[in-house]
């Protein structure tokens, strides 16, 4: 049978996994705390504290019931290792400008700031970005990302 | 005396770092909402009866090692590592996608670091100032929390919408709680459970409704994109302030100070608010998505300490949205924590410990959260993110949480406890959803309905 997969509360799963978990967590949750509560109802002076007990050790189930749910289904995730792609990151400025106007300019930035730029390597990116301005391309639509990376190919540093 | 001073210390020391690391590892995964976490575990602290110092270092080690790890998911999954994240999310992005996740990670938890800090103090002294006030404020509860309520429904998504909602919403607490009381059964965990978790009780019963199903089906499994490792600092415990320029450091410290004060509204707002007031003076874009993200996460850490402290120190009542959500077991925890408003009577931290106390217990658990998370975060990022992201599924905390809300309900009230989480919950979800009736606004329905309703029927009795 193909799995159903649905987005519950933020993630995706599966439809049978998340039947089954639940009613794992609810039977070790619960089967803890009654346990815990009957054993203790007798053996604890104060009631109160004998039912407060029994709530840690039900908690303590809960989190037994996940553990258990965890090491049965796995995660319904593609978990993929990437480093943002420079040519991409040309696209981001104009994103960056779409949302927030005018980039700025590198020359209002304190010294530590350049540093970190330099030190990951997004100096010539912002640096390139300028120069694309100071000399306005015809369509200011799409124009900006091709400048920017044209200039990087140069190296280009103003 | 000094044995007995000595005993205290030790205990409020061991509670802070099991707050702490309890929490740090909460942090983790994305999407666990504070309000859902922190208020029943520390619940159960007070019920298991830990001195009061215990208690407080718990609570706040807990909420300040939650949003420095909250940053790991945030920064380089790029999904909200808790509801305080969210107005975080917008500059993550921006920076994971220029490839330098690991500085907004840095950032993040460095303007942590500061802002914690500096809000133990500042909200100490604005307790202070305000403490001569106490007792008009006390005696004025009722009515300060039905404007309270209105004013933070207004400031909410649903506008007048959630304004009138109010309405509805106190009525079925109201009906609830008359309904149980034939029972002699008595709920305060059981609503803030409910409201708490009220997205994921909405969630699950939707996907029972065959249309509603068909609208959450997914093709495909989700993808996320992990940023990989760099680490480009030296040692184990970098000093966040050559992590940060002096810019952010000022910006921190100014928006810390500035959210420490305005406690009465909600945590996720001001940390728009200041995020906002801090961009439109940095003129660079990259330095401004730095500054901001910086400033951000401070104020995430000062307006949850502030929020906490200053109602606990001045009057003993939970007015302010974190006293009322995440905070309350601080307040009320019957039957050994307990707030009176007929009487102005009130038996919680505020009655336990002095100013001096607070000040002291509350800079201790600050240095002990940040000495825990604060390197973890640093050294551990990576490997962290990675091993929730492929090792725990969402299945698993979804069955977590229905653990959490059996325990509780039949813990507190029986089967009309856990009738009353899945109502109130079911209720609050949808609302929250369609009208932007959101978390905060339903708990301040909830003190509007056990504070305000009792003395306006006997206002209108009279």
């Amino acid at each position: 049978m193909k799995p159903e997969l649905f987005e519950v509360w933020g993630d995706t799963v599966e439809g049978r996994h998340l039947v089954y978990s639940i009613a794992i967590g609810a039977t070790v949750s619960l089967g803890a705390f009654f346990t815990a509560q009957q054993l203790l109802v007798g053996w604890v002076e104060s009631l109160q504290m004998a039912r407060a007990y029994a709530m840690l050790v039900g908690i303590v189930g809960c989190l037994a019931g996940g553990a258990i749910s965890a090491a049965l289904f796995k995660p319904k995730r593609n978990v993929v290792e990437h480093l943002a792609d420079p040519a991409w990151r040309a696209k981001i400025l104009v994103e960056l400008e779409n949302e927030f106007g005018p980039l700025g300019s590198l020359a209002d930035l304190p010294a530590a700031t350049i540093a970190e730029l330099r030190e990951m390597d997004l100096y010539d990116l912002f640096a390139d970005y300028e120069k694309g301005l100071n000399a306005p391309p015809p369509n200011p639509d799409v124009s900006p990302a091709v400048v920017v990376r044209a200039a990087s190919v140069n190296g280009g540093r103003s | 005396m000094i044995a007995l001073l000595l005993d205290q210390l030790l205990i409020a020391l061991g509670m802070g770092i099991l707050g702490a690391v309890i929490f740090a590892g909460i942090g983790l995964i994305s999407g666990s909402d504070e309000t859902t976490t922190l208020a029943p575990l520390t619940l159960l602290v007070v019920l298991l009866g830990v001195p009061a110092a215990g208690v407080l270092t718990f609570f706040l080690a807990g909420a300040v090692a939650k949003h420095m790890t909250h940053a790991v998911p945030t920064a380089l999954l790029g999904i909200p590592g808790d509801t305080m994240a969210t107005p975080l999310m917008r500059e993550a992005n921006f920076l994971r996608n220029l490839g330098v996740p690991h500085i907004a990670l840095r950032k993040m938890i460095s303007g942590a670091v500061i802002a914690a800090l500096i809000a133990v103090p500042m909200a100490v002294l604005f307790a202070v100032m305000l403490a001569p006030f106490g007792d008009m404020i006390k005696h004025a509860a009722p009515w300060v929390f039905l404007l309270a309520a209105v004013a933070i429904a207004w400031f909410s998504k649903g506008r007048l919408a959630a304004v009138l909602t109010l309405i509805p919403f106190v009525m079925v607490i109201v009906g609830l709680q008359s309904l149980t009381a034939q029972y002699g059964v008595k709920l305060s965990v059981s609503y803030f459970l409910g409201i708490a978790i009220g997205p994921l009780i909405a969630a699950l019963f939707s996907l029972l409704a065959p249309a509603e199903r068909a609208a959450m089906r997914r093709q495909e499994l989700r993808t996320f994109s992990l940023s990989p490792d760099v680490k480009s600092w030296g040692g184990f415990f970098p000093n966040p302030l050559r992590v940060l320029d002096s810019k952010q450091s000022l910006w921190t410290a100014v928006t810390a100070i500035v959210s420490s004060a305005t406690f009465v509204f909600s945590p996720v707002a001001m940390t728009v608010i200041m995020g906002e007031a801090v961009g439109s003076r940095v003129k660079h874009v990259y330095h401004r998505l730095t500054t901001v993200i910086t400033a951000r996460n401070g104020v995430t850490e000062s307006t949850y300490l502030a929020e906490a402290l200053i109602p606990l120190i001045a009057f003993g009542l939970p007015l302010s949205p974190v006293a009322a959500g995440p905070a309350a077991p601080l307040f009320n925890a019957p039957p050994r924590f307990s707030v009176d408003t007929a009487t102005g009577q009130v038996n919680n931290l505020h009655s336990m410990l002095s100013t001096w106390e607070f000040l002291g217990y509350g800079m201790l658990a600050v240095v002990v959260a940040i000495l825990i998370a604060y390197p973890f975060t640093m050294n551990y990022a990576h490997r962290a993110a990675s091993y929730v992201s492929r090792k725990i599924s969402h299945e698993a905390v979804i069955a977590t949480f229905v653990g959490l809300i059996l325990v509780i309900g039949i813990w507190e009230g029986g089967l009309l406890g856990l009738l009353v989480i899945v109502t109130i919950g079911l209720l609050g979800g949808f609302l929250s959803r369609f009208l932007g009736f959101n978390i905060g606004v339903q708990f301040m329905g909830y003190y509007t309905a056990v504070l305000t309703v009792p003395a306006l029927v006997a206002l209108l009795g009279a």
